[in-house]
């Protein structure tokens, strides 16, 4: 998620949500009118009420107009329709039958403030300030009026009055308030952006280092452990093509449809699927697992359907099998026996691979934390795909890995 | 999470920390209208004592909002808007106890617009829905007191409509703040569905120059070494032993450098990038990889803290230390003071974004640094 409000999108967004939080209190302001005649008409027989409540009615629906459409055309006409309905309450209130004694009284606050907070046309404090204070002027010049021809004794309204100095100390702070821009000097918009960046280049170099591991490390171990001697076709081939691999290529870009690098690549000891398979239809295969296999000179028995790999994205398909191939290697390199067996399947939403030997086995305790193959090669690359790697290993008897990626992915 | 359980403080946290003053303003304005309108009604008033209560009760429940929302107390949360609510409408209580029998007017009480105004200072703190649970659970309370002195009420009307005039305030303001909040959480939510697209979008662009750059990097180091080694293996006829030795050491080293890389961390490399920007020491100490137990919006108001305090002047080095736990990770962070220290209400400002973060934060500034300590539970 990115955090919070930029600030050059807060005015607006706090504008809007200023003005909206007004209609909604304009709204309670005009329903609570309505509700007021219908209960004097009701309840009392008043037929009054009735012309109130409509009034108030009609008011609220040029509301929903101006919240819905702010336009200065709707605003105007709200103003318009809500001095007139002011007025008309005022000649209403003030008939000496009720016997209320002046214009400051809650019943002629209602339509006050319901005009005073229009909200109105444009963003900004200064244009919701002068829509509202134009309300208040109005309303107050309305319910004079209304005094007067009914010979009543007017007050300015002090709940309208209230209304308006909240609006104007609302919309003044708000405006007072962006200027010192804490938004812009906190930075938290930009420390979203840089924190993703971070991200991404720590899944880059994880990637690389997957395949660094990959390539050259295990060729100096082939060498260490070689000794001295001729130099092993095998092994010269290996290095040739890595080399072509790791100079001048984009080779911390996993494989995928957009690395055309990877189309060229022959299919040997590492070799991943060719791009132009991911664009195909045809479904990933464990090509890199079984030419490891193939190099590392390993009898691998296949059980399960391959078909299954299909159910995964071309990256994640080829993430599993380089993670499988590391699996086959340590077999070959340190479990000491010339076999292995690769169960594959699918079950609960998971494509799942499993690499049994019955090696000597070994204990997660006592690797070297230099030894970084687990780590890397396969719980890196799995749990980059959102799976698990799990390990079972006992000394003499032979050691399971369980590799399983949800279906799906890139 | 849904605007429903939104709040503006946890969608935008700079705005609810903005607010803060606000709300300090609003709660003195309901104090002064509470002493106002007992002067005004004092006519009315019958228990003098019960009027002074109310208008006690509406001090602690102003002071209480007002100290609530400071940033050094964020995140605000819904029991302190239950509490506010509860001691205005405790105030409202003692208001009708003091003009029982005697009170001819609604319209001069506070106890409708101080519960109301209250509620409306706190929008930026609270969920829409809190907020008008808030304004009808309040307009009902006081609708019984209504209800309770509509015989003294010297304007003719039904009962009905004294309450539904009395909770008008209460309602209107409620509503106001609900439809604030709604619509700021609203706001904020829609622009970040667009500026994730819009970051989605940047991110393919930054691969392919990031994944260049890391290439560069690790490939320099085996440039250096390794690849001519491999190389000349690779047109040799023999291995000599001097090789096969050189080949075991050239494997230790790689091998403790991708060590090293594996269990570096995105703050290792922030780390990295601040000391290369600013020129200042910069010490990462994050044995377990703790700093990946931090979420996008906890990494993204750590990084605003360092990135601020590393810049213009305000810090000469930075040390880090994280602590993994089970449970709960620590952060510490010391920043030696610069040519200009930061002061602590910008401090305070990145307190409270990473509390509102779901962080503990506390922050010490003394002559000589800034401490920070950060606390989160692992998700």
């Amino acid at each position: 998620m990115t955090l919070g409000l930029p600030g050059h999108l807060a005015r607006d967004s706090l504008s809007r949500a200023l003005a909206h939080g007004g209609h909604c209190a304009a709204g309670v302001c005009l329903g609570i009118a309505v509700a007021v005649g219908v209960i004097g008409a009701t309840v009392e027989g008043d037929g009054a009420g009735w012309t109130t409540a409509a009034l108030a009615a009609l008011l609220a629906g040029i509301l929903a107009l101006v919240a819905r459409y702010p336009t200065v055309t709707l605003t105007l006409v709200y103003l318009v329709a809500g001095t007139g309905v002011v007025l008309a309450l005022t000649v209403i209130v003030m008939d000496p039958a009720y016997g209320v004694r002046s214009t400051d009284n809650v019943v002629l606050a209602l339509p006050r403030i319901a005009l005073i907070l229009v909200g109105g046309a444009g963003i900004g404090s200064v244009l919701a300030i002068t829509w509202g204070a134009l309300g208040y002027g109005l309303g107050e010049a309305a319910a004079f009026l209304g005094a007067a021809l009914m010979g009543a004794m007017w007050t300015p309204n002090v709940a309208a009055v209230t209304a308006l100095a909240m609006l104007v100390l609302a919309r003044t702070f708000d405006g007072l308030s962006r200027r010192t821009d804490a938004r812009r000097e906190t930075g938290l918009h930009r420390a979203s952006q840089h924190t993703r960046e971070l991200a991404i280049r720590h899944d880059y170099e994880l990637r690389a280092t997957a395949r660094l591991h990959d390539t050259a490390l295990s060729h100096l171990v082939a060498i260490a452990a070689a000794g001295s001697g001729p130099v092993d076709e095998r092994l010269r081939l290996g290095i040739r093509q890595d080399l072509g691999l790791i100079v001048g290529r984009d080779w911390a870009v996993d494989h995928g449809a957009s690395d055309p690098a990877e189309s060229s690549r022959p299919p040997a000891t590492f070799a991943r699927p060719a791009a132009g398979a991911s664009v195909t239809d045809e479904p990933p295969t464990l090509e890199a697992a079984f030419a490891a296999a193939a190099h590392t000179g390993l009898d691998v028995r296949m059980s399960g359907d391959l078909a299954v790999l299909g159910m995964l994205g071309p990256r994640r398909a080829a993430a599993l099998d380089d993670a499988v191939a590391q699996c086959l290697v340590n077999v070959a390199r340190h479990a000491d026996v010339r076999e292995a067996e690769v169960a594959i399947g699918f079950s609960g939403g998971e494509v799942t691979v499993a690499v049994m030997d019955s090696g000597v086995g070994f204990d997660e305790d006592d690797v070297p934390a230099d030894r970084i193959g687990l780590r890397t090669s396969i719980r890196a690359r799995i749990e980059q795909e959102g799976g698990t790697v799990r390990v079972w290993s006992t000394k003499g008897v032979g050691t399971t890995v369980v590799l399983a990626v949800p279906e799906g992915g890139e | 999470m849904t605007r429903m359980r939104l709040t503006q403080q946890e969608a935008d946290p700079l705005g609810g920390i903005t607010a803060a003053p606000l709300v300090a303003i609003g709660a003195a304005l309901a104090f002064g209208t509470s002493v106002v309108l007992t002067i005004v009604h004092w006519d009315d008033v019958v228990r003098p004592l019960a009027a002074l209560l109310a208008i006690g009760l509406v001090g602690v429940a102003c002071l209480t909002a007002a100290r609530s929302v400071a940033p050094s107390r964020a995140p605000f949360t819904s029991e302190r808007l239950w509490l506010v609510v509860a001691l205005a409408v405790a105030a409202a209580v003692a208001e009708y106890i003091s003009t029982i029998g005697a009170n001819t007017s609604l319209y001069d009480d506070f106890g409708s617009i101080v519960v109301g105004t209250l509620i409306l200072c706190l929008a930026p703190y609270c969920t829409w829905i809190a907020l008008l649970l808030a304004g009808v659970l309040s307009a009902a309370v006081l609708s019984l007191l209504v209800v309770g002195s509509a015989s003294e009420i010297a304007v003719d009307a039904p009962v009905i409509s004294l309450v539904a005039l009395n909770s008008a305030a209460v309602l209107a303001l409620a509503a106001a703040a609900a439809g604030y909040s709604y619509a700021i959480v609203d706001e904020t939510l829609a622009w970040q569905r667009s500026a994730n697209r819009a970051a989605l979008q940047r991110d393919a662009e930054l691969r392919a120059g990031i994944a260049r750059s890391v290439q560069q990097s690790r490939v320099s180091v085996l440039g250096r070494e390794v690849l001519p080694f491999l190389a000349g293996v690779m047109t040799a006829d023999r291995i000599s032993v001097a090789d096969a030795d050189r080949a075991r050491e050239l494997a230790e080293t790689l091998r403790h450098a991708l060590k090293a890389g594996i269990e570096s961390t995105w703050l290792d490399e922030l780390g990295a990038d601040l000391q290369l920007a600013k020129g200042m020491p910069v010490v990462v100490d994050d044995p377990t990889g703790a700093a990946n137990d931090l979420n996008d919006d906890q990494r993204s108001a750590l990084t605003a803290l360092l990135v601020w305090l590393a810049d213009a002047g305000r810090s000469s080095e930075l040390r880090l230390e994280l602590r993994g736990d089970p449970e709960r990770n620590g952060i510490s962070i010391v920043a030696a003071h610069g040519s200009t220290p930061p002061g602590r209400r910008e401090l305070d400002r990145f307190t409270a974004v990473a509390r509102a973060m779901a962080m503990g934060a506390e922050a010490t500034l003394t002559g000589e640094n800034v401490k920070v300590e950060l606390r989160h539970v692992v998700e």
